[in-house]
């Protein structure tokens, strides 16, 4: 390992935006902004920390999944098992749920060889298999009946964690931490080989890195995240059934919130799945409310079409763009 | 039960011929560009609420359909080509995703226009049985079998043969090449996604003659197609037939042996399988890896 160490010490504007940040997201805390509203914003976030996993496998690993909704729903569905069966503390049984969606990805880690559209199209079918595995497996997750006791959230330090304000703050706190492991990551010498990869990834391989295993790791990175938080949401909601953990929306709505955002950038998706996810409840549903996934899907394809790098590379090129210069394009 | 597993072999390949045309439609968009068309089981599906409108307000045949799904389909084919076509940055990336946003938008029209109920022919002569030995199959399934073949007869003969087809595999195994021998890309992507267009339009009208339909179905097609290509390998009409017709098979044969819940799953199984062991599918030889 004779890579620079790397660094974590942030540039300025990313202090500031940080800061700011920060201050955006305890605001609804402080000013109390009730409860139906907390509760939206809770949710928002389960979406921002699945966007993040499905941004970090698309930017770092180079791989468009379309089939988050597995790992979500598998983390969700061993999280709310393993404390309702085997009585383990939902502090423990969520990153367990995490684990288990990343041992689910490993299965599909032969599917890595395929070149881009073909593993696209495979873990659309592969997410499939899990929907159907816990309908069918109806001894064990209760199959489409549902699963609904199992303990939610647990008190700590004085702080009630299944209490709206208490499963924010938690929420965020964890899309705050993965945040921060996958800034860590995109910096470190791991991170630069990825982006070699994403470059040329013959010419990665000549030069001695196992783009393979690079791309596996993110893979179950990715898995271990979208896990986690679908086990968070299953503890908050109280409430499981195949067709709702395994729903296409959790496939859907990542890619949407990320690609709106940016998903070349850690905050991008973050606030695109906050905005998305408030435009979809508030505005869309209420607009059409069968059907309302047309609205995104339209947004979805306007964004590819004229700013696929997001609201983030839209505004970060209006600001690089030299004077009277044309805006730098990415090749 | 021999009896059994031997009819749910004959529904099988013959429905397993229709999968056989929309894995063809993806394939042949696939080979002149490089690009999967997500959406491509959702131009299928609009195809087949055609030939429930034809049915459904004018009491004509389904398969009186077929003008007005071709046109519908085709120049939404031509639609998505050209956005797609538009995409500089990360194309193979971006058009995964711009096409599943087609697939989503799509798939939300079509529950807005027609209700989420699940709709089939209704038409006497479709539905009426005839036996062939001691099998059974609706007449839809044979007018669809047949329509299957004769396409993918037409489909192979058109690439192997004429000019067009030539120039589209000569676009799709070397595209700087093809256009410095005179043939323009552009013109062979258009006419490959027109041809994608086409086949989706016919597939979806023989799904509406023997099977059902509902908004949500779409993209089980596309998954569908994609797992036949996997067990096929690219490259071959043949062997998209055969990959189809084993895909309709199995399903059929899990129908009839465990339960209908589980026919997806065994598509899924089969698809993990192949790609676990033969890589490059059953009857590929060209290498699929990346």
């Amino acid at each position: 390992m004779s890579a620079k160490p790397a660094s974590f010490r942030p540039t300025m504007p990313e202090t500031i935006a940080g800061v700011a940040l920060l201050l955006v997201a305890v605001a609804p805390i402080v000013f109390d902004v009730g409860n139906y509203a907390l509760g939206l914003l809770v949710s928002s976030l389960v979406l921002a920390g699945l966007g993040l996993s499905w941004a970090l496998l698309g930017n770092l690993g180079g791989m468009v999944s379309f089939g988050h909704a597995a790992f979500f729903g598998v983390g969700a569905y061993a999280s709310a098992l393993v404390s309702a069966r085997l009585g383990l503390p939902v502090v423990v049984a969520v990153p367990l749920g995490g684990l288990v969606a990343s041992l689910s990805a490993i299965t599909m880690l032969p599917t890595l060889r395929l070149s881009g559209p073909y593993f696209a199209l495979a873990i659309l079918a592969y997410a499939q298999i899990f929907r159907i595995l816990a309908t069918e497996a109806a001894s064990i997750t209760g199959g489409a009946g549902g699963l609904q006791r199992y303990p939610s959230l647990p008190t700590i330090l004085g702080l009630d964690l299944s209490s709206r304000t208490g499963s924010y703050l938690l929420v965020l706190s964890v899309v705050a931490v993965f945040a921060g492991v996958y800034v860590a990551i995109r910096r470190s010498h791991v991170g630069i080989a990825l982006r070699a990869i994403a470059e040329s990834e013959v010419a990665t391989r000549v030069v001695g890195v196992d783009s393979l295993r690079l791309k596996a790791w993110m893979l179950l990175l990715s898995a271990f995240m979208a896990g986690v938080f679908g086990a968070l949401n299953a503890h908050v909601i109280g409430f499981l059934e195949p067709d709702y953990a395994f729903g296409g929306s959790w496939s859907m709505m990542p890619i949407i919130a990320a690609v709106f955002g940016g998903y070349r950038t850690v905050l991008g998706p973050i606030c695109g799945a906050v905005a998305i996810y408030l435009f979809d409840q508030l505005v869309a549903k209420s607009l059409i409310p069968v059907g309302h996934e047309i609205l995104l899907g339209v947004v979805l394809a306007v964004m590819v079409l004229i700013a696929p790098n997001g609201i983030a590379g839209f505004v970060g090129g209006l600001l690089d763009r030299p004077k009277g210069g044309r805006p730098h394009v990415a090749t | 039960m021999f009896e059994l597993v031997l009819q749910a072999v004959f529904s099988g390949v013959l429905v397993g011929s229709v999968y056989a045309l929309v894995a063809l439609g993806l394939a042949v968009a696939f080979g002149a560009m490089r690009i999967i068309n997500l959406a491509h089981g959702e131009l299928v599906l609009l195809a087949a609420y055609m030939a429930y409108v034809v049915e459904g307000r004018f009491g004509l045949n389904p398969w009186a359909a077929i003008p007005l799904a071709l046109v519908v389909v085709v120049s939404l084919s031509w639609v998505i080509f050209k956005a797609v076509d538009r995409i500089r940055e990360h194309r193979e990336l971006n058009s995964l995703i711009l096409t599943f946003a087609v697939g989503i938008v799509l798939t939300n029209a079509i529950l807005l226009i027609f209700a989420s109920d699940v709709r089939s022919t209704s038409s006497p002569t479709l539905q009426d049985a005839i036996s062939i030995g001691d099998l059974f199959a609706m007449k839809g399934e044979i007018v669809a079998f047949c329509v299957s073949l004769v396409l993918m007869g037409a489909l192979w003969w058109w690439l192997k043969k004429s000019w067009y087809g030539r120039a589209v595999r000569a676009v799709s195994s070397n595209r700087e090449a093809a256009g410095l021998m005179g043939i323009d890309p552009a013109r062979i992507e258009t006419t490959a996604f027109l041809i994608a267009g086409a086949l989706a339009a016919f597939a979806g009208v023989a799904l509406y003659t023997m099977s059902v339909v509902q908004p949500a179905v779409g993209h089980t097609f596309t998954v569908k197609a994609f797992i036949v290509t996997v067990l096929a390998g690219v490259g071959s009409i043949p062997g998209v037939f055969l990959g189809a017709l084993l895909l309709g098979v199995t399903e059929a044969l899990t129908v009839t042996l465990a339960s209908s819940a589980l026919q997806e799953l065994a598509g899924m199984v089969l698809f993990l399988l192949v790609l676990f062991f033969l890589p490059n599918g059953l009857f590929g030889a060209r290498a699929r890896r990346g």
